[in-house]
């Protein structure tokens, strides 16, 4: 009796610890039968590695990235921007023209079009959904600065929308506000929108009329798309995209190594070189649309003047931001801060936009002997301490604020206070979460800080951050910060601002444009350190014919636009069998493993039970 | 071991070893069982325990400083009417906010600034993928770990008690976020040529129904390496306090009379010695029962699996007061609720607390 149990319960122990190991054996079977089956079942699935979750499926209230990036998947624009260089391409709409009285735009929508339902797809849809954002109120959050100079839309046919505008703008030729289905959307009214999910109800697809559509969603997990039989420019060759999610690109670059994913990109230099010759894979470093900088109080203040915050006096010399700008090595930053996934920054919108970026005539390089001449020259004698004082005997003593998120933002202001040491300016360094980087910027409570921004293809955006309008403002004794944080004030600025605004030439609106960069470059407002690159990977043993933006070494997904997801095609299935080694079946190999590793612990498990035993009989 | 007697002490228990008590004659000044008091006091406590957890929560968060709005429409083009409108929710005045608060914290109409949807909506629809991750841990981790806990204990300084012991040591002491890298790379990425077989990361495939037998089958599969680390990390746990305190038991006079009687060996430890050795475990099991809905934050993330841990974390940023007070409130409830099943459960099984 006694010696029955026992043995039962060390029998009933490790055959629990056999199943556990043999466990990856047996599902592996059935794990395979399912997930490869929807593609071996001729459905090509092209699968998209995320680290943020799509927040919501309906245009008017997500606000992740990969949820705009969800939306130009499922619903057209008026125009796109090219893949080659932004240049402004047919959308829904062929052609656009400006009413020679500047009053309004009128759009010739691509004829005979269908919803993903069937339905006609029409200039009344494109009507109905800009009239909507004009008159929304929610509708307005994702939006409105699209449709602020539009006073009314209105369709004179299936093929012509008008667009009446309240002055030029050349925001008209690239209204990135998603085309909508009138017949679903008529329902849907300003209360319902904002709890109104946009999913996919009883298996039947979200009706939409870009690529693809939406056919299934598990929050916190993924999204599926399937190829729009119904889009202008033709069904995509992919059947299926999937957004699968990741709580971090290391683990979407384990997933990519194993083929659970075919596409990852914001990873980190070490992960990239890591994937970097990987059988299968293909590593491009992408140059991207962001950059960084270092950002000097330039007299904080409200919009109205008055001044807040505790800027030192300092930095207010364009003489001392020269110094500083002269005194970093945007080379060096970019080499070993960012792995050389990165290149020296110059003005606030980077080199990809081709036609509207400034490289400026007269570049301040790295030279701490002349960053030291210019402070000589400009009063700031050396004290005993190996710290200036200025001309009106304030110690060159300055804060400068980094961000805990930013493993880089950390390295760069190590960097740059080594600098700024040997040419006698002290700096403070404190790393702040960016919450807290905001508030205080927006307080004005700062001398110098390091972040950055991501730079859209149109430029109002970004240059609107150095207009005066710009700078914080009050209410109740509470203070806002707007998009300024370098209080950068400038009445020629936004003048020039104002300008660029109002011109419908594009190539004339370029011209302001550079003239603006200039006057910020001359001001070192922001020393732009670097404009950072998106390093990607993808299983090129699999998926093929990937379209940058811009041409030829620009990003391959989460472009303006939905181009590669257009373009790729799979390998060819010979192709894939050979050259991918996962995702296949069972290895015979490890199936011996396992069982070698079960038997061993059933034996080892009966041993120790029979030693038990004789301790037993022995007491 | 000071440590594990910590946390056997950590509910407020202290199950002093000793004779049971003689029987009491019934007090029954107040026309109620000592049972029935004992469980009404538990309960009063549970209840203002919640109400300080209601009222802290609300004001905690706010001291928080922050322009969450502005923060997270930076790089956005929100027009400005729209900021003030969404602002004009947060500025409202505090009293007036705590009362509305008051009144419903589980109101549908407390949105996230972030996501811009009512919190318990959010909330809710991460919560079974935790309460799945970490109940099926504790349950596995609560019998795996007693079980060899009293098998270490009652053959203590025997090869198996010293082989458990060093193994659930040596577990006890891992963070379980390094212990599920270990074995993601181990199981799911793959070492030495041998191809990872577990995927990495994830609930279910994409494309998979759920609801059939195949989309169980791909649930159970996405689960195995989370479960385990959870469970390895605490059954560590049970498994050394249920020794330590079986061990205490080991030399009580009333397990001597108990064998004099004649009894077999197995009998007295599983009639004697485990009932009564089994008090701190239980303790143990509940109070992590509690943290059911926290505790596995970290797991998630090296896992991706969808649960309420990364919520929290993308609650901290701006901060989103609303989802942050509502998460928290969430794992208060958890635990508060856990401690009073565990002080039931507690006087059902040992008389003496309640008396």
């Amino acid at each position: 009796m006694k010696v029955r149990r026992r043995w039962h319960a060390w029998a009933a122990f490790t055959s629990a610890i056999a199943v556990l190991v043999a466990l990856p054996l047996l599902p592996a079977s059935a794990e395979e039968s399912p997930s490869p089956a929807t593609s071996a079942a001729d459905k090509t699935v092209f699968t998209v590695g995320i680290t943020q979750d799509v927040d919501s499926t309906n245009p008017f209230t997500g606000i992740a990235a990969a949820s705009f990036e969800a939306y130009q998947m499922m619903y057209p624009t008026l125009t796109e921007y090219s893949a080659a260089d932004f240049s402004t391409v047919p959308g829904l709409a062929e052609s656009w023209e400006e009413s020679a009285d500047k009053t309004y735009w009128t759009y010739k929508i691509r004829p005979g079009l269908k919803w993903s339902d069937g339905e006609p797809l029409t200039a009344r849809d494109a009507a109905y959904t800009f009239n909507r954002v004009i008159n929304g109120d929610i509708e307005q959050t994702n939006y409105g600065g699209y449709t602020s100079t539009i006073t009314k839309a209105v369709a004179e046919d299936d093929t012509t929308l008008v667009l009446y505008v309240k002055k030029p703008s050349p925001i008209m030729y690239q209204l990135a506000v998603y085309i909508l289905p009138e017949h679903i959307w008529k329902d849907i009214d300003g209360k319902k929108v904002k709890s109104y999910k946009n999913e996919p109800e009883n298996g039947e697809a979200v009706v939409g009329g870009g690529p693809y559509v939406l056919i299934e969603r598990r929050k916190g997990e993924y999204l599926r798309f399937a190829a729009n039989p119904n889009y202008y420019a033709g069904k995509p060759a992919a059947d299926e995209v999937v957004f699968r999610v990741y709580k971090n690109t290391d683990a979407i670059a384990e997933a990519l190594r194993k083929g659970e994913v075919d596409y990852a990109n914001d990873l980190s230099a070490n992960v990239f070189n890591s994937l970097e010759g990987a059988e299968g894979i293909t590593t491009v470093p992408s140059v991207y649309s962001g950059f960084n900088q270092i950002a000097f109080n330039m007299g904080a203040a409200l919009t109205d003047g008055t001044p807040i915050g505790d800027g030192s006096k300092i930095v207010l010399d364009p003489q001392v931001r020269l110094a500083v700008a002269q005194a970093i090595d945007r080379q060096v930053l970019a080499d070993k801060v960012y792995g050389g996934f990165a290149t020296p920054g110059s003005t606030v919108i980077p080199p990809l936009y081709t036609n509207l970026h400034l490289e400026p005539a007269n570049p301040v390089g790295f030279d701490l002997d002349a960053a030291n001449a210019t402070l000589e020259a400009a009063g700031y004698t050396m004290g005993e301490d190996g710290v200036r004082v200025s001309p009106d005997g304030e110690r060159m003593s300055l804060r400068l604020l980094g961000r805990q998120e930013s493993s880089e933002s950390q390295k760069v202001v190590e960097y740059v206070k080594d600098w700024l040491a040997q040419i006698g300016i002290e700096v403070n360094v404190k790393i702040v979460s960016e919450d807290t980087l905001y508030e205080k910027v927006g307080n004005g409570d700062f001398d110098m800080f390091e972040w950055g921004w991501v730079v859209e293809p149109d430029p109002d955006y970004q240059l609107s951050t150095f207009t005066c309008d710009q700078r914080s403002t009050e209410e109740d004794g509470t203070i806002y910060a707007g998009l300024s944080d370098s209080f950068y004030c400038d009445d020629e600025y936004d003048q020039l601002y104002e300008d660029q605004k109002l011109e419908t030439d594009q190539a004339k609106r370029a011209e302001i444009v550079k003239q603006m960069q200039q006057k910020l470059y001359d001001s070192n407002a922001y020393v732009v350190t670097v404009y950072y690159d998106n390093p990607t990977a993808y299983r090129s043993d699999r998926w093929t014919n990937f379209t940058p933006q811009p041409e030829p070494d620009g990003v391959l997904l989460f472009q303006y636009g939905t181009w590669s997801y257009e373009s790729i095609e799979p390998v060819t299935a010979d192709n894939a069998d050979t050259t991918s080694s996962s995702g296949g079946g069972v290895n015979p190999a490890l199936i011996v493993v396992g069982v070698v590793i079960a038997a061993g612990l059933v034996l080892g498990g009966v041993m120790i039970g029979r030693r038990g035993r004789s301790e037993d009989d022995v007491e | 071991m000071s440590l594990i007697q910590d946390v056997a002490g950590g509910g407020g228990h202290d199950p002093v070893p000793g004779p049971p008590p003689l029987p009491r004659k019934d007090k029954g000044g107040k026309g109620l069982s000592p049972g029935a008091s004992f469980a009404l006091r538990k309960t009063g406590a549970a209840l203002g325990t919640l109400f300080f957890v209601l009222v802290v929560n609300f004001f905690l968060f706010r001291l928080l400083p922050g322009d969450p709005i502005g923060m997270y429409t930076r790089g956005r083009n929100v027009p400005a009417e729209q900021l003030a409108q969404l602002r004009a929710e947060l500025d409202r005045p505090i009293l007036e906010q705590f009362l509305t608060y008051l009144r419903n914290p589980f109101s549908s109409t407390i949105d996230s600034a972030q996501f811009n949807r009512p919190v318990w909506e959010l909330v809710t629809e991460r919560i079974w993928p935790t309460l799945l991750l970490v109940g099926t841990a504790i349950v596995l981790a609560s019998i795996i770990g007693v079980w060899i806990g009293i098998k270490a204990g009652w053959k203590r300084g025997k090869s198996f008690d010293k082989v458990s012991t060093g193994v659930t040591l040596t577990l006890y002491s891992m963070p379980e976020f390094w212990l599920g890298m270990i074995l993601l790379i181990v199981f799911g990425v793959g070492v030495l040529g041998l191809p990872g077989v577990f995927p990495i990361g994830g609930i279910s495939t994409p494309g998979v129904d759920t609801s059939s037998l195949a989309g169980w089958l791909d649930v159970a599969w996405h689960m195995v390496l989370p479960v385990t680390t959870l469970t390895l990390v605490y059954l560590a746990e049970y498994a050394l306090v249920m020794r330590s305190s079986l061990v205490d038991e080991m030399d009580e006079d009333y397990l001597t009379t108990a064998r004099a009687k004649g009894l077999s060996d197995k009998f007295v430890r599983r009639r004697h010695a485990v009932p009564n050795a089994l008090l701190p475990t239980i303790t143990l099991i509940f109070l992590n029962l509690g943290f059911t809905v926290s505790g596995a934050i970290t797991v998630e993330t090296v896992f991706s699996w969808p649960g309420l841990g990364l919520l929290s974390y993308e609650a901290l940023r701006g901060p989103d007061v609303a989802l942050l007070q509502a998460i928290f409130l969430l794992f208060s409830i958890g635990v508060v609720l856990a401690n009073l099943v565990a002080d039931l459960l507690y006087a059902v099984i040992d008389p003496r607390v309640r008396s």
